[in-house]
């Protein structure tokens, strides 16, 4: 395959699955706005979506005061903001589209009508605070139908790889970004009191990754503890959230593209060593090493995965 | 005029069957057919780019359901007169890029050759893997009358528009199968493949393996770049862009997942100028450093040939009856379109006297751009274009305004005519020559209109050679 046809797939599924989570995101910034009494609270919460999608600077630079319809605007629709869901969508399929041929045309249907649709959505949308719902229940619906194409009809051959393996870096790297802007929520302080604010607090969390639900059951309806919390979204194998599973995926593919190419690379071992290293690791651990220190070397780490990963497969150029 | 359809006010044999079947239509089905060809066309993503005001949107190009027919014995003789134009034109090349005897038989001046932009001083003396310069050639044919087809040009270099042939059959088929079950309609689907095979054949002096074709695109932005994908994927062949390539040792490479990949045969849809920067132009981006002399060392072919588009200069192509006796001892078949070359001081006064009637076209302009339709222009604008040939008369040819033939369309919910022309597809490789039985037909939308190019409003029909 050729080297830039696997970038492309790459960077599709990434911009696929970008998308996906800021609609995510959004959801939760939406359920803020619908409870009552957190009139301050609230403020922070979209500062923090902004800043969790990385985008904080240019929307101040553009709008200068936090407000939410332009937030919402900003995430979903915006041009100027070359991470919006509009952005991202049409990214994705430009990327398909210069590899037309290395997916198949249901794949290719799927991104490129949701690509069409969700243009005819800016142009239908009036109020974008009401409809906003609407919105992001379409994309995850386009997402899902897309992965699910990508699923039922590619080959499972190198560029599948490439494709899983853009959807996992940047699910990795979103969700310890999102751990990494609330860390401090998660840790045990002296005021510490099991309070209603720090158990808001989580569940935000848990939405924002949608796994609230998937929380309960995956730890019985028990209390919600930071431990547990830090456990089910780095450690937990049954979470497709959480950063174990990303790696392990990452890891995976990895393995796969070696065996097919007859070829080995720096990212593998280096993701190997990882993974055996995330999987011996436990929350109490985690917080003895320090949340944010352990993120900041986790973000640190795939990010040298990803540039071996790309100098091997991409440019060609890996030594 | 000629209307294709129409002989007096009968419907003639052929269009018959499709005729009454366009009648019986009712309008509701008529506007929900358009609507479901429109949106396959978006869905499958058929779409071209256009570059002007600064907008490089898509847009759909549009789709005339009502099929142009043509007889399989005209279609025969337009099969045998466009076939031998693509061999005297690739005769031609290989003549006057070594010995140039057209030129010393003195059959068309010198100076229209060698002078000629168009014409590549870097080839000269090189020898072509099998001879064969332009091995894809796409002749623009427009009807007379009942018995005369002309052709108004030959594109040599990288003729665009077969995905299209291609794409428009799959649409009426999907759409309307019961006609596909009725008539004896020739297929047009073997393209890729022949295609495929006649650049195969093409493998450069030091390739002894299966060779390894690729298509070379500008990138994603170009207005034909659906084509090139459409091309690769149906050949199953790597689309790539100039930075996919290398070149080591004059060895021509592609970068793969698995390493660098040896590569033999170029099927670029770029131009000349910007396949190397280091010999055409340096400020080209998409090109490959050192691609010319991987090609003249004989490791990789370019089709078509650098130095082609010669060939279908429009001055040059008002002497193609003469290269065709000249090559081939034989007489045109298909027949030229009258021409006026300005460089000529008789010509260029016949010209400037009737500008009202001609159609006047800059040498080496294409896609219906920098050209003069007199019958239809202002005082003013006949006027900047005397200016215009006054000043560089070597630039300019001259052609009567031709009535080009006419067939329906669906015009909110009722035909209406409108002009159309054809271009078919011709492969020339090592030891043989394709032409599949189809082409492409535009057709101008705008009432009265005679400009076919898609950038100026023009539309698409699928093209159905019918068999008695």
């Amino acid at each position: 395959m050729l080297s830039r046809t696997a970038e492309n797939l790459f960077w599709s599924a990434r911009y696929i699955e970008r998308a996906d989570s800021l609609a995510r995101l959004l959801e939760v910034g939406y359920r803020i706005s619908l409870i009552p009494n957190t009139e301050r609270g609230y403020t922070n919460e979209w500062e923090s979506i902004l800043e969790t999608s990385g985008i904080k600077n240019e929307y101040l630079k553009k709008y200068k005061t936090i407000s939410k319809e332009k937030i919402i605007f900003f995430i979903l629709f915006d041009p100027e903001n070359s991470s919006s869901v509009k952005n991202c969508i049409k990214t994705a399929r430009e990327n398909i589209r210069m590899v037309r041929t290395a997916v198949t045309l249901e794949v290719w249907n799927a991104v490129n009508s949701s690509y069409h649709e969700l243009d005819k959505n800016l142009k239908d949308t009036k109020n974008i605070l009401k409809e906003m719902p609407e919105i992001i229940e379409w994309i995850k619906k386009q997402v899902n139908l897309i992965r699910g194409t990508i699923l039922n009809t590619q080959l499972i051959n190198d560029g599948y790889d490439f494709l899983i393996l853009g959807t996992y870096f940047e699910r990795a790297d979103f969700t310890a970004r999102i751990i990494n802007v609330k860390y401090f929520i998660l840790l045990p302080s002296i005021n510490y009191v099991g309070g209603d604010i720090d158990n808001f607090q989580w569940s935000l969390m848990l939405r924002s990754i949608s796994s609230f639900r998937a929380f309960k059951w995956a730890y019985g309806g028990q209390e919600i503890t930071y431990t547990k919390i830090i456990d089910f979204l780095i450690l937990n194998m049954t979470c497709p959230r959480s950063l174990i599973f990303s790696i392990e995926k990452i890891n995976h593919h990895l393995g796969r593209l070696s065996k097919f190419y007859k070829q080995t690379s720096t990212s593998n071992k280096k993701m190997a060593l990882m993974y055996k290293k995330i999987k011996n690791l436990n929350a109490n651990k985690i917080t003895e090493i320090g949340l944010h220190e352990f993120l900041k070397s986790f973000i640190e780490e795939i990010n040298f995965v990803y540039k071996k990963f790309e100098q091997k497969y991409f440019f060609g150029s890996e030594t | 005029m000629y209307n294709e359809v129409y002989k007096n006010s009968k419907v003639r044999k052929f269009y018959n069957q499709i005729y009454d079947w366009a009648k019986s239509l009712p309008e509701n089905v008529i506007v929900k057919k358009k609507n479901e060809a429109e949106n396959l066309f978006k869905k499958i993503g058929i779409t071209f780019s256009v570059y002007n005001n600064f907008d490089s949107t898509e847009r759909l190009i549009p789709f005339d359901m009502f099929p142009r027919i043509i007889s399989s014995t005209e279609w025969k003789k337009i099969k045998r007169g466009v076939t031998q134009r693509a061999l005297a034109v690739n005769a031609f090349l290989n003549d006057i890029y070594n010995s140039g005897e057209i030129v010393k038989a003195k059959l068309i001046p010198e100076n229209l050759i060698y002078k000629n932009p168009a014409y590549e001083i870097k080839m000269i003396g090189f020898k072509v893997p099998k001879r064969i310069y332009s091995p894809i050639i796409g002749s623009d044919i427009v009807r007379i009358n009942e018995k005369i087809f002309k052709v108004l040009e030959d594109n040599c270099r990288t003729p665009s528009g077969v995905s299209y042939m291609i794409e428009n059959r799959e649409i009426m088929m999907r759409m309307f199968p019961e006609l596909f079950e009725k008539l004896k309609i020739e297929t047009v689907e073997n393209y890729p493949n022949y295609l495929l095979d006649t650049l195969k054949s093409l493998a450069p002096k030091k390739c002894n393996k299966e060779p390894k074709v690729v298509i070379l695109t500008p990138g994603s932005l170009n207005s034909a770049y659906y084509e090139h994908s459409f091309l690769a994927d149906l050949m199953g062949v790597e689309l790539v862009q100039g930075n996919d390539l290398f070149v080591d040792e004059s060895i021509t490479y592609m970068k793969t997942t698995r390493g660098p990949e040896k590569v033999d045969i170029i099927y670029r849809r770029i131009d000349d100028k910007f396949i190397d920067p280091i010999t055409f132009d340096s400020s080209s981006l998409i090109g490959i450093p050192g691609l010319f002399d991987s090609y003249k060392s004989g490791n990789v072919n370019i089709c078509s040939a650098p130095g082609s588009g010669i060939a279908d200069d429009k001055a040059i192509y008002s002497y193609i009856p003469e290269i065709i006796k000249f090559y081939l001892g034989e007489e045109p078949i298909l027949e030229n379109v009258k021409t006026w070359r300005c460089c000529e001081e008789d010509a260029k006064k016949y010209v400037l006297n009737n500008l009202n009637k001609l159609v006047v076209k800059e040498v080496h302009g294409s896609g219906g751009y920098g050209l003069l339709i007199g019958s239809k222009s202002s005082k003013k604008e006949i006027e900047i274009f005397r200016k215009k040939i006054l000043s560089n008369p070597s630039n300019y040819i001259a052609q009567p305004i031709l009535e080009l033939s006419s067939v329906p369309i669906f015009d909110k919910k009722k035909l209406s005519p409108r002009h159309v022309d054809l271009r078919p597809f011709c492969l020339v490789g090592a030891n043989k020559t394709k032409l599949v039985d189809g082409g492409l037909t535009r057709v101008a939308l705008n009432q009265g209109s005679l400009v076919v190019n898609s950038s100026q409003g023009g539309g698409v029909k699928d093209t159905w050679i019918l068999n008695e």
